[in-house]
């Protein structure tokens, strides 16, 4: 990249107390959307409150824009956010709120700026009733709303996929998109991963305030299907069917747990395939199969385990 | 130094809760107090006026008004979170601090100005003098913003503002200050009361001169706003 990065952090650290909230977190966001994955409580908000100046590093440095906005706020004018907060003034129609903001931001028609911003979220039809009566999703949008009103280079979007019904997510999805290929930088946090495969070319996931990976996401989806999984099968015959398993190299282990059998694999896809035939072939039937511990914490736990083995 | 689009934002918030209700019923006190005072009246109307001044007005009807609504104004957007739309402007925090406190000291002077005219016509009846209602409004006007700048700062400095606020007057105003006298010197009542009195004539010695009186208000609506607008940079943000 030729320019500055829109947005940088160098060794940041966050702590409150003795609670590290961030620990040494450093990458550097140009345009395109970017998703910010992690659990909750993994330093996501803490991130994105550094970004959008409402707190200061521990140690480190955080430049949005190329300056730090403690020092120049006028560099909000090129900045939205829409925070997790559900917070709106509830007495503001969704227009008169959206043109308040963009007004604060130093646009000079407020008024079509509000129009436009409202138009894109589809709250077209709603503008002009007050936001006390919003539903959570509506709610959500008129955040969205104010945060693109000013037409800013840099947004960053605090989970904008929650409290959205299916539709709204497409709608949404599509929107930030449009953003990342208007050329704006994008930062999208999200706990969902198919979410932010969905918005996002590159992913940065954090783990307890680690940044344990950052890269493509469909590098780091594949690194998640990866990683070695517990299946459990409820089967007739399971000691002769485990035999075979093992037999034919498909597991790394294998437990038996009150009758059913628990087996550890690092290729799900294969085992999949195979299990079928095999257990045909000893005559056993099959009543369940299911992954176990398949959440996003233990694909966080491995993401967290799998960087300090490789030493980042 | 003001945005006055936060500014009507502001009014309309405050406007827009129950609270502005109740901070009328607060007004409306000394003029119920002054009505039956007329219909009473067994004291020499100037000495009932000075009192109702320098014991209700200033020290409870304008100290809780103002630290109510002064409170409010940025305390509620931070206890919303609707803080952070304005913290994400380019405005100086300094800017937001003093719209704030102008906001709450405008809808303050809006309930007080009446209310302190009212009540001083009622209490003086024929004997009514300009400077008698003057004064008084000096007093209760300078005093307001004074407490609007302080609460604005507590409500960034701590989590419970008009409960912080309410502790000062009753337990610093209210109580140490009225036998330790030097207390009274850190007493925004004080002022606001020697101010008041300053129109009406020979009654209870007034708490320091009216000159003495303006400065030190003004000096610690300066230091509030100063103090309020370093807490504004520094607090991290909900």
């Amino acid at each position: 990249m030729s320019a500055a990065p829109a947005l940088s952090f160098e060794g940041v650290s966050r702590w409150y107390g003795d609670t590290v909230a961030l620990a040494d977190v450093s990458f550097e966001l140009g345009p395109g959307v970017t998703g910010l994955l992690g659990h909750n409580g993994a330093g996501k908000s803490t991130a994105l409150k550094l970004c959008a100046g409402f707190t200061q590093p521990s140690s480190g440095a955080v430049r949005v824009l190329g300056t730090d906005l403690a020092a120049s706020p006028d560099a909000y004018r090129r900045i939205g956010i829409a925070h997790d907060r559900d917070a709106l003034w509830p007495f503001m129609t969704a227009r008169d709120l959206v043109a308040l903001c963009a007004r604060l931001r130093g646009v000079t028609d407020p008024a079509a700026a509000a129009v436009r911003a409202l138009a894109e979220v589809g709250l077209e039809d709603a503008a002009d009733r007050k936001v006390k009566g919003f539903s959570h999703g509506m709610r959500q949008r008129v955040k969205l709303a104010q945060a693109l009103a000013h037409d800013p280079e840099l947004l960053l979007l605090d989970e904008p996929l929650n409290g959205l019904d299916p539709a709204q997510r497409r709608g949404v999805v599509a929107l930030i998109q449009r953003l990342g290929e208007e050329g704006r930088t994008v930062l999208v946090s999200s706990h969902v991963l198919h979410e932010v495969e969905r918005m996002a070319p590159r992913v940065l996931v954090l783990v307890n305030g680690h940044l344990v990976a950052s890269g493509s996401t469909a590098a780091i989806r594949g690194l998640i299907a990866d990683r070695p999984r517990s299946i459990r099968l409820e089967a007739t015959e399971g000691r002769a069917l485990a035999r075979e398993l093992v037999g034919a190299g498909l597991v790394e282990s294998v437990r038996f747990d009150d009758g059913a059998i628990v087996v550890e694999s690092s290729d799900v896809e294969r085992l999949g395939r195979d299990l079928a035939g095999l257990a045909r072939g000893v005559g056993a039937r099959l009543r369940r199969v299911e992954p176990v511990g398949d959440d996003l914490e233990s694909v966080y736990a491995y993401l967290h385990q799998r960087a300090r083995g490789v030493g980042r | 130094m003001i945005s006055w689009p936060v500014y009507r934002l502001t009014l309309r918030s405050i406007l827009d809760g129950r609270k502005a209700l109740a901070m009328v019923v607060l007004a409306l006190v000394p003029v119920v107090a002054a009505i039956v005072f007329a219909a009473a009246g067994e004291i020499d109307p100037r000495i009932f006026w000075a009192r109702l001044l320098q014991r209700l007005v200033i020290p409870t009807v304008t100290a809780f008004i103002a630290v109510v609504l002064g409170a409010g104004a940025l305390g509620d957007e931070r206890e919303d979170g609707t803080i952070l739309y304005l913290a994400s402007t380019p405005l100086p925090r300094r800017t937001l601090v003093m719209t704030k406190i102008l906001a709450a000291w405008t809808v303050s002077m809006a309930l007080l100005v009446p209310a302190v005219v009212i009540a001083g016509v009622i209490s003086l009846g024929d004997r009514l003098e300009a400077s008698q209602i003057l004064w008084p409004l000096l007093g209760v006007a300078l005093s307001a913003l004074c407490y609007c700048a302080v609460s604005s700062w507590l409500s960034l400095a701590t989590r419970r503002p008009v409960v912080v606020g309410a502790l000062y007057i009753l337990l610093w105003e209210g109580s140490i200050a009225t036998f330790a006298a030097s207390a009274d010197r850190f007493s925004i009542a004080a002022y606001g009361r020697a101010l008041a009195v300053e129109g009406v004539v020979d009654v209870n010695a007034p708490d320091a001169s009216a000159l003495t009186a303006v400065l030190v208000l003004a000096g610690a609506i300066v230091v509030a706003v100063w103090a309020a607008t370093r807490r504004f940079s520094r607090t991290e943000l909900p």
